[in-house]
Order: C-alpha cells, then sequence, then structure tokens
C-alpha cells in the first residue's frame, strides 16, 4: 500500500507539473480563501486573547455591578445605581468590599490647550483596596490618590508621555478638569487601552461635587471574601438588589457579573463577529473548491485514454480513483500552505498597524499550531472532497471506450 | 459578425456543460453574497433614515459639552451643562423659529407596586412648546392630551411603557410614581420603534425640576429651523451666538450643535465601513469565481487550438480570435451574475423574513436597480477581464502550429 501510495503521488505530481499554468491558478482560489480566513481566525484568536488578558488583569474575585441590561447599555441608558446600591452590596454574604464609580466625559485644560476626556472618580475608602490589586492600576511616577485627597488627580499614560496634550503632563502640575483647578499627584503606567491611557482619575467625593451628581454612580465594583464563589455571591448581590428594588427574577434593570462571566459575554459577541466574518470568508473557500473540481473533471477528460490504458493492463476502479483524489488533495493542500503563510503575514501586518498607527495593545495574531494544522487538513480536505466526483466519473470509465475516446 | 463570435461561444458551453455549469457557480455565489449583503444594508441605512425623519430633518439639536466624544448619544455622561438662558440665546439666532430644552434624566418608575428604571423627558408646557413638540414623531400622542401650563403632576408614558414595561396596561387617569411623587398619567405617546423613545416617561420641565432639585439645567436643546433657511446654516450662526455668550474661541466649544443631517451622516459612516468591510470580504469569493473563470478559458483555449488554426488559416484576424473568448468569458461572467442576483435577492428577502419575525421591525431589503445593473455589469467586467489573458494567448497563436496540434 505504501509502494502504490507512492506512485499515486509520483503520478499527481506529474500531472499538476504538466498542467503548470492550470495547476497554479486552481491553486490561486484555494490560497486567497485560506489566506482570509487564517487571517480572521488569528486575528479574532488573538482579540479574544487579549480580551481574556484584560479581565484576567481585573482579577477573577472581582463582580461588576452594571445599571441596564450590562455592558451594552453603560452610559447610554444613563446611571440608575446610586449610593445605597453599595451600602446594600456591602452587605450581602461573600462580599468583602464595595465601591462605586463616576465616570464622565469632561473638558480638561492644560497649559492654553483644551480637550475632551474621560475623568473617572475612584472611591479612596478601604474598597480602594479593590483597584490596588488591579494589574491595570501601577503607578509610573508620583504617589497614587489617597484618603483624604481632594482635587488632586492621576493621570494616564498617554497623558502623562505628551501624546494627548502638546506638552508632558508630570506629578505636580496643575491641570484643569471641568473649570477647577487640580494637582495632578501621579501617573500611570501604559494600559493599551486607548480610553483608559488618557482618562483621569481623581477622588470620587470631589467628582461628586465637581459634576454635581450626589447620588449616582455609573458603575460598582465588588470582591469577595476567600473560601466564596464569586458566582454564588454574584448571585446573591443578585438576590439583595432585586429585594431592595422590589423587582422580580427577569425583572432586573441592573447586571451582576462576574469577571469570568464578563469574559464569556465579551467571547460570544467576539465569537458571533468572527463566525459571521468566517462564513463569508468561507464562501471563497467553497468557490475555490469548485474551481478544485472543475480542474479535476477537465484532468479526468484529458487523460481518459490514459485511464483505458491503465484498466486494459488491470488497474482496478480504486486505483484509478486514488489517483485523482491525491491530485486534487495536493493542490487543495498545497494551496492551503501557500494561504497559510500569506494569511499569517497578513495578520500579522494588521497587528503591527493596529499597535503602532492606533496605540491598541490588545490586537495581537495569535497564531496555534491548532489553526495551521486544521487550515492544511481543511484545505486537503476541501480538496479531495471537491476531487471525489470526478475521480469516481474516472474510476468508473469503461476500458474499452476509454481507449476509443479522442 | 458580433452575431458570428455569439453563436461560437455559445457552442463552447453546450459542449462543455459540466465545466461551464462549475464555472458559473464559481461566479454566481460570490454575486449572491455582494448583492444580500449590500441589499441587507441598504435596507438597515433606510431605517435610520426612517428614524431620523421622525426627528425632523430641519431640526438641530444642542448637547453639552464639545470635542469628539460628546454627541447626543453621550449626553449623560458628559459633565457640561445646558441651561435655560442658552435657549434664550438660540432663540434670538436669525433663522431660527423655535428652541426647547429638554431634561433627560434616568429616573425610577413605580406603578402599582412594581419599580422599573426608565428615561425622562421633561419640557415646558406652554402652548409655543407644546406646539412644537407635537409635531415631533417620538412625543406625538396615541390617546389622551398634553398636560395644560397651569397643570404640574401630570405625565405621559410613552407606548412600551404604557403596555408591557409593567404587568399591567397602565391607563389614562391612573397614577404612577415617579421619584417618589405621584403623577396623573394624562396620556400616552404613539410607538416609535426607537427603544429608547419607547419606554421613556415624560412631564413638565418645571416638576421635573422640582423633583430632582435642579434649577435651570437641560440636558438638550431641540431647535427647529424656519422655513427658506439651510439648516447648516443656521447651526453655525447658533454656534457663533453660544461662542459669543459663553466666551470661548472656535474649537473650545463646551457645547455641540449638530443638524439632522450630520447625525445621519455620522450614522451611515458608521454602518458604511462595517457594510464596506463585509461586502469586501464578500468581493474575495468574486476575485476566486474570476481565477476560475480564468483557468476554463485557458483549458478551453488550448481545446479548441485546432479550430483556432483553422479559423486563422482562412483569414480570421487575431482581433477576431480574441473577440470570441472575451465574449466566451463575459457571457460566463454574466450568466452567472444573473443567478446570483436572483439567489441574493432571495437570501436578503429570507433574512429579512427572519428577522421581522425575530421582533425587530426595523429591517426591510432594498434592491435598487442600481445595484441590479451594477451586479450584472460588475460580473461581465470580471468574466471578461478574467477571460482576457487566454484570449490573448489564444490571439497570438501561430496558425501553422495550431493545426499540427494534437491533444
Amino acid at each position: 500500500m505504501i509502494l502504490m501510495m507512492e506512485d499515486y503521488v509520483k503520478t499527481a505530481y506529474r500531472d499538476i507539473k504538466n498542467r503548470k499554468k492550470r495547476s497554479w491558478l486552481t491553486m490561486i482560489g484555494i490560497i486567497i480563501g485560506v489566506a482570509a480566513v487564517v487571517s480572521l481566525v488569528s486575528l479574532g484568536q488573538g482579540l479574544k486573547d487579549g480580551m481574556n488578558a484584560e479581565f484576567d488583569k481585573m482579577g477573577a474575585e472581582i463582580i461588576m455591578i452594571m445599571p441596564g441590561s450590562g455592558f451594552q447599555s453603560m452610559g447610554s441608558a444613563g446611571s440608575s445605581l446610586t449610593k445605597d446600591d453599595v451600602e446594600v452590596i456591602k452587605k450581602v454574604r461573600g462580599v468583602n468590599l464595595a465601591g462605586g464609580f463616576l465616570t464622565k466625559i469632561a473638558k480638561v485644560e492644560f497649559g492654553n490647550e483644551m480637550k475632551y476626556s474621560w475623568v473617572s472618580g475612584l472611591p479612596l475608602d478601604e474598597s480602594k483596596e479593590i483597584i490596588d490589586n488591579m494589574d491595570s492600576h501601577n503607578i509610573e511616577n508620583g504617589r497614587d490618590l489617597k484618603r483624604g485627597d481632594t482635587y488632586k488627580t492621576m493621570v494616564g499614560n498617554t497623558v502623562a508621555n505628551g501624546d494627548f496634550f502638546k506638552k508632558k503632563v508630570r506629578a505636580g502640575d496643575y491641570v484643569m478638569i471641568n473649570g477647577k483647578k487640580f494637582r495632578v499627584v501621579g501617573t500611570l503606567e501604559r494600559i493599551g487601552n486607548p480610553d483608559d491611557d488618557q482618562a483621569f482619575m481623581i477622588p470620587l467625593e470631589t467628582a461628586r461635587d465637581l459634576f454635581d451628581e450626589p447620588d449616582n454612580l455609573m458603575v460598582i465594583m465588588a470582591n469577595i471574601k476567600p473560601g466564596f464563589d464569586a458566582s454564588d455571591v454574584a448571585e446573591n448581590i443578585k438576590k439583595a438588589m432585586r429585594k431592595d428594588r422590589d423587582q422580580e427574577k427577569g425583572e432586573e434593570d441592573f447586571s451582576v457579573q462576574t469577571a469570568e462571566q464578563l469574559k464569556e459575554t465579551v467571547a460570544s459577541i467576539l465569537n458571533l463577529v468572527q463566525a459571521v466574518l468566517i462564513g463569508i470568508a468561507g464562501i471563497s473557500l467553497l468557490v475555490g473548491g469548485i474551481g478544485i473540481m472543475n480542474t479535476m473533471y477537465t484532468s479526468v477528460l484529458e487523460r481518459t485514454r490514459d485511464i483505458g490504458v491503465m484498466k486494459a493492463i488491470g488497474a482496478r476502479n480504486v486505483n484509478i480513483m486514488w489517483i485523482f483524489l491525491i491530485e486534487s488533495g495536493i493542490i487543495g493542500m498545497t494551496g492551503g500552505a501557500i494561504g497559510c503563510a500569506i494569511g499569517i503575514s497578513i495578520s500579522k501586518s494588521i497587528e503591527y498597524l493596529s499597535s503602532a498607527q492606533l496605540g491598541v495593545n490588545y490586537l495581537k495574531a495569535s497564531v496555534a499550531p491548532e489553526l495551521i494544522i486544521g487550515a492544511l487538513s481543511f484545505s486537503f480536505l476541501v480538496g479531495m472532497l471537491s476531487g471525489t466526483l470526478p475521480a469516481m466519473r474516472a474510476a468508473r470509465l469503461k476500458p474499452t471506450d476509454a481507449l476509443r475516446y479522442e | 459578425m458580433i452575431l458570428d463570435y455569439f453563436r461560437f461561444s455559445l457552442s463552447t458551453f453546450g459542449g462543455r456543460k459540466l465545466r461551464t455549469a462549475l464555472t458559473i457557480l464559481g461566479i454566481f455565489i460570490g454575486i449572491a453574497a455582494v448583492v444580500s449583503l449590500i441589499s441587507l444594508g441598504q435596507g438597515m441605512q433606510n431605517a435610520i433614515d426612517e428614524q431620523f425623519e421622525m426627528l425632523g430633518s430641519d431640526r438641530i439639536t444642542v448637547t453639552p459639552g464639545g470635542g469628539d466624544m460628546s454627541s447626543p448619544m453621550t449626553t449623560e455622561l458628559v459633565a457640561a451643562k445646558l441651561y435655560d438662558h442658552d435657549v434664550e440665546v438660540i432663540q434670538k439666532v436669525n433663522g431660527v423659529d423655535n428652541a426647547i430644552g429638554v431634561l433627560v434624566r434616568t429616573t425610577k418608575v413605580e406603578y402599582r407596586g412594581k419599580s422599573r428604571h426608565t428615561m425622562l423627558f421633561a419640557s415646558s408646557t406652554d402652548s409655543k412648546s407644546i406646539k412644537f413638540i407635537q409635531n415631533i414623531d417620538y412625543f406625538m400622542l396615541e390617546k389622551g392630551r398634553y398636560p395644560k401650563e397651569s397643570e404640574k403632576y401630570k405625565a405621559t408614558v410613552a407606548y412600551d411603557t404604557g403596555n408591557s414595561l409593567f404587568d399591567r396596561e397602565i391607563k389614562i387617569g391612573e397614577k404612577i410614581i415617579v421619584n417618589g411623587r405621584n403623577l396623573e398619567v394624562v396620556a400616552i405617546t404613539k410607538k416609535t420603534g426607537n427603544p429608547v423613545h419607547d419606554t421613556k416617561v415624560t412631564m413638565p420641565l418645571d416638576t421635573a425640576r422640582d423633583l430632582f432639585g435642579v434649577e435651570d439645567e437641560l440636558s438638550l436643546i431641540f431647535v427647529e429651523t424656519n422655513t427658506g433657511f439651510e439648516p447648516a446654516e443656521v447651526a453655525e450662526n447658533i454656534e457663533d451666538a453660544l461662542r459669543k455668550d459663553h466666551r470661548v474661541k472656535k474649537g473650545e466649544e463646551d457645547f455641540t450643535v449638530t443638524t439632522a443631517e450630520q447625525m445621519i451622516a455620522s450614522f451611515k459612516g458608521m454602518l458604511g465601513m462595517m457594510q464596506a468591510f463585509l461586502v469586501g470580504i464578500a468581493f474575495i469569493s468574486l476575485l476566486v469565481g474570476g481565477v476560475g473563470i480564468m483557468n476554463t478559458m485557458y483549458t478551453s483555449v488550448l481545446e479548441r487550438t485546432r479550430e483556432i488554426g483553422i479559423m486563422k488559416s482562412i483569414g480570421a484576424r487575431n482581433i477576431d480570435i480574441m473577440a470570441v473568448f472575451v465574449i466566451e468569458s463575459g457571457l460566463l461572467g454574466l450568466v452567472g451574475g444573473a443567478v446570483g442576483v436572483v439567489m441574493g435577492y432571495a437570501i436578503g428577502k429570507t433574512t429579512e423574513m427572519i428577522v421581522v419575525a425575530s421582533g425587530v421591525t426595523m429591517l426591510k431589503v432594498f434592491y435598487s436597480t442600481e445595484l441590479i445593473i451594477g451586479a450584472l455589469l460588475f460580473s461581465l467586467i470580471v468574466g471578461s477581464l478574467s477571460g482576457m489573458l487566454p484570449a490573448i494567448e489564444a490571439s497570438r497563436k501561430n496558425p501553422a502550429d495550431s493545426l499540427r496540434y494534437r491533444r
């Protein structure tokens, strides 16, 4: 069988070489399709990995309480969370600390420049520990905000390194936020998310004054006591808030999600988007497969007499079939290999462009070995499947008819 | 002459039915994908147009905050505010017919012991304001009446607020509790298809200011332009006036003036980009289909080498041979395109049916004549271009060699 296989491959190789132009054109079809799919999959996977890393920075024991039905309605639905909710959440069994955040888009001025950016009020009571434990909250220069601070601010990395305002903002400088003077006490390390990196952090109480929002909060974060399960505690929080708001299950106008659940929500959205994109890109693979089928039919037709000769000297149907199947499989796989290489270089260039031009850190092309192996075997399979019908036709040819064919 | 070309081209299709069918299949799949995506996208754009027409195309919206990040979408997130005084300033601007300030809040609404958080829109109830409001689709009444200027604790509920937000239907004359105060429901607004406006509650501005303890602050200002004025120009006038009043330089505004036109444009821009991306990916399959046509044509040229030799020896010029093959490949593309357009139509309609069945009534696929003609023309071009190289090869064949050629 192994010897036979070698012969099949040799025959296929010879035929592909003899019909160079046609084989190349057929392969181009597969190359384009595979390149599109591979680049989309690797970028999609990379985006998912990046998002997961962002959530991991938050820590697994974090629970987020958001107004409305969650992520999507944050901001647009306004805030239906208040100070009282923080108190309710603090009393829930398993909750260690809970703190609310108030975030606004506000006017910021430095020197004689004026811009708009995110301004976030952070709680500085004991619940500040939640932020301290996050990987994304690392001081680069100066100090962190601390209890008792008023009208002090800590700025994101883009602001500090001079990409936001024309001049660099250093610890000790003064900036105007919403018309009030703030002293910069520290700067943060780069987070990799353009919105976060240009943000201004101020004490929550100052934010309440500044924005005239005595009650409302944009999001509440809680962490859990050791020994408790995050999703259980999240359920408890939901129950307590429902009771407090007199709502029944399914009627909530807030959402409680653990870091793990947030990850899943984002992943499921990304998966859907990716599935649509790959589905559309997959169409070109289908068309490429049809191209292979077409080439193979032509190939069978052209070699009708050869088939007759082979059959006359004792080749069985299955031998003939294998010759053509292997040929179409090789076309598919070679196309797949080249397509893989092109696809990976496309996604790597996009990764480079997005981090160099847009400052986006989380779009990394992820090239898993599974992806390469998968793409290669898939393209081999596409080739083989497209070759099946032509190969069957070749195998069924009657030797006498085949020999008579002109 | 042309007819002869066609006849000759068509004769090959008959002889190589399977190959022709497969080649056409390649093009038709791509065209079907592109046509269905474009028609769905077009349908969405039309839906957006409809939404904005509800707001009125000659209307201008003024929102607090400036810069790239402020827009009517983010009013509640922006720290800057607008005030009654701004409305007065705007009313004096040349070309402004009327301006009305609206206070927007997210609030708790209670009805028969159940509570929900929803958006509250509050505006003045003097006769001039009511006249303005009743022309905006978002505030048109299904039943009931607008509150009178003298009435304080009256509310209007939106269609879904009244019908499905709570377990029981809210009837006119019943009481709801907003932010702890009892209000009598005097009207129910029409269904708009916009989820925010279908679940809102409206009440007189003064009452809302009482309830929320705000003095003269506003969330947004709606402006109606006088007939005969260009909204874009009026918008600039408003910007000038507000800049002067707020004493800020150009580029440092703490407010944003948006015409309905601009709002549509920014929405459509986003949608258009998304659509372009999807159609771009779908185009890849058309490219692959084109390569398929090229392949088929090379084979066809090879198979008809002897015929080419005969034609040349009885006087066919290079250009004639070329025409034969370009027409053949163009026809392959065109037929594929035609089937693809029909298929794409079917896919788009099916998607529309599924979307409508799942409850979103916004989507209606739209087939413009341009789309159909464009798709057909494009597939013809793809076919002809793909056939170009094989046709050139065919036309350059040496007659003597060609006659001698044997498969």
